[in-house]
């Protein structure tokens, strides 16, 4: 059984169509990224999927659960992470971790709590209030919280949004220790140099599911393109991606002395995603 | 159940590490009885004062309990905590019960200490069992007053949209529900109307226990309303929290 399984997931405001149709499923262990630009129905679809608004129509099952029926089941085995901090400023990055932890009953939550606030760098500043810490510790706070009752599936609506590249390194490398301990990870980002850190996409246009792929194969279906350069003026050829492919497209250009430079270009994952997202519009 | 308790604990904490509302609703209580009674002060002295000194203290912890209640429940949603808890595994009944005993404390220490410094401060004479009477109904309307304020909160988005509440459902109390005018004197749709408020009921019993002597038959009756609000408070905010968009 997939560790996330969605058919047909429909969610509308008044006339407004928030998702239309969504399809996916999510297996156990995976990263899994939703990618999409804003407004494109990422938190709407994650709310969905945690029991946070009640669908239009279409099924969801999380675990094998549905997250409005099995709703108390369910909530033990999941953890979310929403896009703002969600925290109590005036309290201390342990008790809101504790709060939270409470509330599922954890066994041994002192313990859990000192583990959580480790893993995630902050016993230096457990005690402190959160109002005090920057923006990207409360990230790591909220994080924490996602985390201290073991979820079997974690939900993070855009976790690194606004946090220097150092910390988002620092985040993907938890994702991963997540993930390798079996934990399914689904991730909403906008940014692309994140997504081809995951192990699947979806991408997401208007409410409805556009591609999903592995990254790597997302990128496939871009173009290669030849650029050869005379001087100051530039020939642009679109070629196909296959090695025998560029021998061919570089034979006309091989014994011309005005040829000053030569590059292949491939699209990033960012232009294919992109090209889909406008094949989409025109289309 | 246990649930209620772990909400209600937290608000505890929240309170007592949020030193500007501690002071806003430990002191504000305090300063303004006594603005009253530098008020009353200035009447000529056949002002009936002990007709006043004592609704006007529980007419100020009605408001602030309502106030300060609505607004950090308001604060959980604009914050997102509120859907946090939600998702965490906590029931509407045990985020409203537990804001309950945790602003219980709260509106106790309010009802005793407006209280005790009107009966002081306007030299008011009543016996053990009157006092102790005047206390139940304080505390029994500061009680309403949390659960007024959890209710109205469920229709507000932001803090902002807390305030037109107030001019719509604490400013008619005053002039309907007995606390400036006999309600007898307003005219029969005004006085109908004043009974939809807990101030009607709380200042009902009050006006009875500073009258000249007083027994349960005669404010059993508005006791019990004025608990039945807290009560039909709860049902409306449990059924108007929303846990699902």
């Amino acid at each position: 059984m997939d560790a996330i399984e969605v058919s047909g997931l429909i969610k509308r405001y008044g006339k407004f169509e928030a998702l239309r149709g969504v399809d996916l499923s999510v297996g156990r262990g995976e990263v899994f990224g939703l990618v999409g630009p804003n407004g494109a129905g990422k938190t709407t679809l994650i709310k969905g999927l945690v029991g946070a608004l009640r669908p239009s129509g279409g099924e969801v099952r999380v675990t094998g659960l549905n997250p409005l029926e099995d709703r108390a089941e369910l909530r033990r085995r999941i953890g979310y992470m929403p896009q703002g901090p969600a925290l109590y400023d005036d309290l201390s990055a342990r008790a809101n971790i504790a709060f939270f932890g409470a509330a599922h009953g954890t066994e041994g939550l002192r313990k859990r709590v000192d583990e959580v606030l480790s893993f995630t760098e902050l016993t230096g500043r457990a005690g402190d209030p959160v109002h005090t810490f920057s923006g990207g510790m409360k990230r790591r706070v909220s994080l924490a919280c996602a985390l201290v009752h073991r979820p079997e599936v974690i939900f993070l609506d855009e976790p690194t949004a606004a946090v220097d590249p150092q910390l988002r390194s620092r985040f993907w490398k938890t994702f991963r220790e997540l993930a390798k301990d079996g934990t399914t990870l689904f991730i909403s980002t906008h940014l692309m140099d994140e997504a081809v850190l995951c192990d699947r996409i979806a991408v997401l246009r208007k409410g409805g599911i556009i591609a999903t792929d592995t990254p790597a194969s997302i990128i496939e279906k871009g173009e290669t393109h030849l650029v050869v350069e005379r001087g100051e003026s530039q020939e642009k050829e679109t070629i196909g991606g296959h090695p025998e492919d560029l021998a061919a497209a570089l034979r006309p250009y091989g014994l011309q002395e005005d040829v000053t430079a030569v590059d292949v270009q491939t699209d990033t994952l960012e232009a294919v995603v992109l090209s889909l997202i406008e094949k989409e519009e025109v289309g | 159940m246990r649930r209620t308790f772990i909400v209600a604990g937290r608000v505890v904490r929240q309170l007592i590490r949020n030193p500007r509302l501690l002071v806003l609703s430990v002191a504000a209580p305090l300063v303004i009885v006594y603005f009253l009674k530098i008020f009353f002060d200035t009447l000529p002295p056949t002002f009936d004062v002990a007709r006043y000194a004592v609704p006007v203290a529980a007419f100020v912890v009605h408001f602030l309990a309502f106030l300060l209640c609505a607004i950090a429940l308001v604060q959980e949603r604009t914050m997102g905590t509120m859907e946090r808890m939600f998702i965490n595994g906590f029931r509407r009944t045990e985020i409203i019960a537990g804001y309950v005993l945790g602003f219980l404390g709260l509106a106790t220490f309010q009802a005793v200490a407006g209280l005790a410094e009107a009966i002081w401060l306007f030299e008011l004479d009543y016996d053990g069992e009157t006092l102790a009477m005047l206390f139940v109904v304080v505390w029994l309307l500061a009680i309403a007053s949390v659960m007024l304020g959890i209710f109205i909160s469920t229709f507000a988005r932001h803090e902002g949209q807390v305030f037109p509440f107030v001019p719509l459902i604490i400013l008619p109390s005053v002039f309907l529900s007995g606390l400036l005018v006999d309600v007898d004197e307003l005219p029969n749709w005004a006085d109908w109307l004043g009974h939809v408020f807990p101030l009607f009921w709380a200042n009902d019993v009050i006006q009875d226990l500073i009258g000249s002597g007083w027994n349960f038959d005669d404010i059993g009756s508005s006791l019990a309303v004025l608990a039945g609000y807290s009560v039909i408070l709860l049902l409306l905010a449990s059924r108007t929290l929303r846990e699902v968009e």
